[in-house]
């Protein structure tokens, strides 16, 4: 049986004295897409954030692959904080996809994707040109290579993020409510890129407000509010069958509004 | 260096500090003054107006306040009008800064969103009343963190009134530099009482931005 | 005005106009280099590095430019500074701007949103390749219109070098109107070429503006 690939236990968080995450537990296989979704302030993007250490967790442990990340063990048995070095090697397989895109806007398109290939791959500038063209048609937007994020609309953007982040070659990708910043027809070209994703085998994990995405294409939904899971399961179960009031709650105002 | 001549021009600087605030201080109301009208005539309805504003903001910022202050001086002496040397350095800082207000406070009024306006006009409010009770306060309360700004920029530009002769705090520094052969120290005594008036106002500034802001929501 | 006064001191005027350029061209180049690297000391983790170049830069934005002109020509010589009047006028345009530029620079660094880093740090960009690839390039490019700004403004101050004798433009006007009792035209001439002259830079400058920022702005209608 393989390690699966995210693994989170006990995971506690502090900003000052508020406490963000009360010791979530969640664990992601391999090719498996979970879907976080929850009220806001739940903590579900901190969560998130703590996977690749872009937010530092104070307790607890998250593991990619077996591999605990963030921290290290120290000689005399403590943990301290890993060394930036090792850090950036176990970020280069960890993809992400912000919700604001965060292209870098001095940038073409093409350019965005190839520069990490280049800086940290270490590619030869026309080998990275290679594969950023091939990952650019990937998601619908070769003909867009030689625009610059401005001239893009958000979808357009939001898809040569996720080119950017696919080219890199991760073994999971972490999505941060990426189409929450879309006009809602802009939305749609984004979700069925990160559907062929899913159909791929890709092991993804995403905070979404998407119901209707994450009801299709979920392996698992998992429910975080105030800082704790409280229900996980296939969607089927956590949308129709969940008896936690919290997650009723919650749902009910997405009946109200949509129907999946 | 000795700070002793420093300490023993001390009376003398001080006395020439108050000479430069008090330039400064009237430079900027009568610039004030001059800024809010042009800037009345830039947001005039009236094309020439504008034109008119716009032409006195482009020449009083194009001119160095170097030149206008010689001009004003070269002025009175052609024409043989006796003004005091000090009206004439308050009339150049005044002109001059008025065209860096009046565009602060066109600024403020762009900045503020149409819909207050359109808002006051559908509830019935009479045209003057929308100035008055609206725009205007918050126009002004927009303004004011620039407009120390601009107090500071002429507490500073003050100091080119000393070449028609004011004994003001950069001609007193230079009094003491001949006087005294230590051009070091006057000088340095002298940009100490300068940061000193500017580090003041940078504070008070500061007080006034605080307890605007409670006043107003951002 | 005479135009045969004018004929006669044109070379000098022209000559005093070349000073001009060359000290606001020197004194700006030096500024912006200067305040580069203040603002990118200012980036070290390092406390009282900092508190030292804060000083410094209030100090220069906190004085006014004559005093900082007199305290390099009359007080550089007791200091082992003997610059002669237009080395001194260059330097002190460089000093006085330089604190302004630094300004305008830790403001293009602030302006580069935190979540491009992020996206560098997600893909694993080490921190020489952030700082090169998209912090400076992000910063840069946003102080370009408040350096176009300060650059202007550099222009009007070279009117000052005039005090300390520096022969530039005002200078040698200056020297025209008292040798041949002109005074009152020579320096309304004065005043609408300095018109003309700024009104002609800023123009010049939106252009340079609008055409380094051109490739960022938003289209009308997006695809």
């Amino acid at each position: 049986m393989s390690l699966p690939t995210i693994q989170i236990r006990g995971l506690t968080k502090r900003f000052g004295d508020h406490e963000v995450l009360r010791g979530v537990d969640l664990t992601v296989a391999a090719s498996e897409v979970v879907c976080l979704i929850g009220p806001s302030g739940s903590g579900k993007s901190t969560l998130l954030r703590c996977v690749n250490f872009l937010e530092p967790y104070d307790a607890g442990e998250v593991r990619i692959e077996g591999r605990l990340i963030g921290y290290e063990d120290a000689p005399n048995g403590a943990r301290r904080p890993m060394a930036a070095r090792p850090l950036r090697a176990m970020r280069r397989e960890i993809g992400m996809v912000f919700q604001h895109f965060n292209l870098w806007p001095h940038m073409t398109a093409l350019h965005n994707v190839a520069e990490p290939l280049r800086r940290v791959r270490g590619l030869a500038h026309a080998e990275a040109d290679e594969r950023a063209m091939a990952m650019l048609a990937r998601v619908g937007l070769s003909d867009k290579a030689q625009a610059y994020p401005s001239r893009l609309s958000g979808g357009q953007q939001q898809r040569v993020a996720i080119a950017r982040a696919l080219a890199m070659q991760p073994r999971l990708m972490l999505f941060d409510e990426p189409t929450s910043a879309l006009d809602p027809e802009l939305v749609g070209e984004v979700l069925e890129v990160m559907k062929s994703l899913a159909s791929e085998g890709m092991t993804m994990l995403i905070v979404t407000h998407e119901m209707g995405f994450a009801a299709h294409v979920a392996n698992r939904i998992a429910f975080i509010d105030s800082g704790r899971i409280l229900e996980q399961g296939p969607p089927r179960y956590v949308f129709h069958e969940s008896a936690e009031p919290r997650v009723r709650q919650f749902l009910q105002t997405y009946h109200d509004r949509n129907s999946f | 260096m000795r700070p002793q001549v420093i300490l023993h021009s001390f009376g003398y600087l001080t006395q020439a500090a108050g000479t430069t605030l008090a330039i400064s201080l009237a430079g900027i109301a009568f610039g004030f003054l001059i800024g809010a009208a042009v800037c009345a005539a830039r947001l005039s309805s009236q094309t020439w107006l504008r034109r008119l504003g716009g032409a006195y903001v482009s020449v009083f910022r194009g001119v160095p306040l170097l030149v206008l202050l010689l001009f004003i001086y070269y002025f009175l002496a052609k024409f043989g009008l006796d003004i005091p040397a000090l009206a004439a350095a308050v009339g150049g800082l005044a002109l001059s800064t008025g065209a860096y207000q009046s565009e602060i406070l066109r600024g403020a009024f762009n900045a503020l969103p149409r819909g207050q306006a359109e808002a006051a006009a559908a509830l019935g409010f009479p045209g003057p009343e929308i100035w008055r009770r609206i725009l205007l306060p918050q126009a002004l309360r927009i303004s004011v963190p620039p407009l120390i700004n601009e107090f500071i920029l002429i507490l500073k530009a003050s100091s080119l009134v000393s070449v028609v002769g004011i004994a003001e705090l950069t001609r007193v520094s230079m009094n003491i530099a001949s006087l005294t052969y230590r051009p070091l120290e006057a000088y340095v005594g002298g940009g100490v009482f300068y940061l000193a008036i500017n580090l003041c106002v940078a504070g008070f500034g500061a007080i006034a931005e605080r307890r605007l802001a409670a006043g107003g929501a951002r | 005005m005479n135009p045969d006064v004018l004929l006669r001191y044109a070379p000098s005027l022209i000559s005093g106009f070349g000073v001009t350029v060359m000290c606001w061209g020197a004194g700006g180049a030096l500024g912006l280099i200067l305040g580069f690297i203040i603002s990118l000391l200012y980036r070290l983790p390092f406390a009282p590095l900092r508190w030292l170049l804060r000083a410094l830069i209030e100090v220069f934005r906190g004085t006014p430019f004559l005093m900082q002109l007199f305290l390099l020509y009359a007080g550089g010589p007791y200091i082992g500074l003997k610059l002669n009047a237009t080395t001194a006028g260059v330097v002190g345009l460089g000093l006085y701007s330089s604190a302004y530029f630094a300004e305008i620079f830790r403001g293009g660094f602030a302006a580069v949103p935190h979540g491009q880093i992020e996206a560098a740090m997600s893909v694993g960009m080490g921190p020489r390749d952030t700082l090169l690839r998209v912090t400076l390039p992000g910063a840069l490019i946003a102080a370009v219109p408040p350096i176009v700004n300060m650059l202007i403004v550099l222009s009007k101050e070279t009117v000052v070098l005039s005090i300390i004798t520096v022969p530039e433009l005002m200078y040698q006007m200056q020297t025209m109107a008292a040798e041949t009792f002109t005074a009152f035209d020579a320096i309304f001439a004065m005043a609408v070429f300095y018109w003309l002259l700024v009104e002609a830079t800023s123009r010049l400058g939106r252009r340079v503006e609008a055409r380094v920022t051109a490739f960022m702005a938003q289209e009308a209608s997006p695809a």
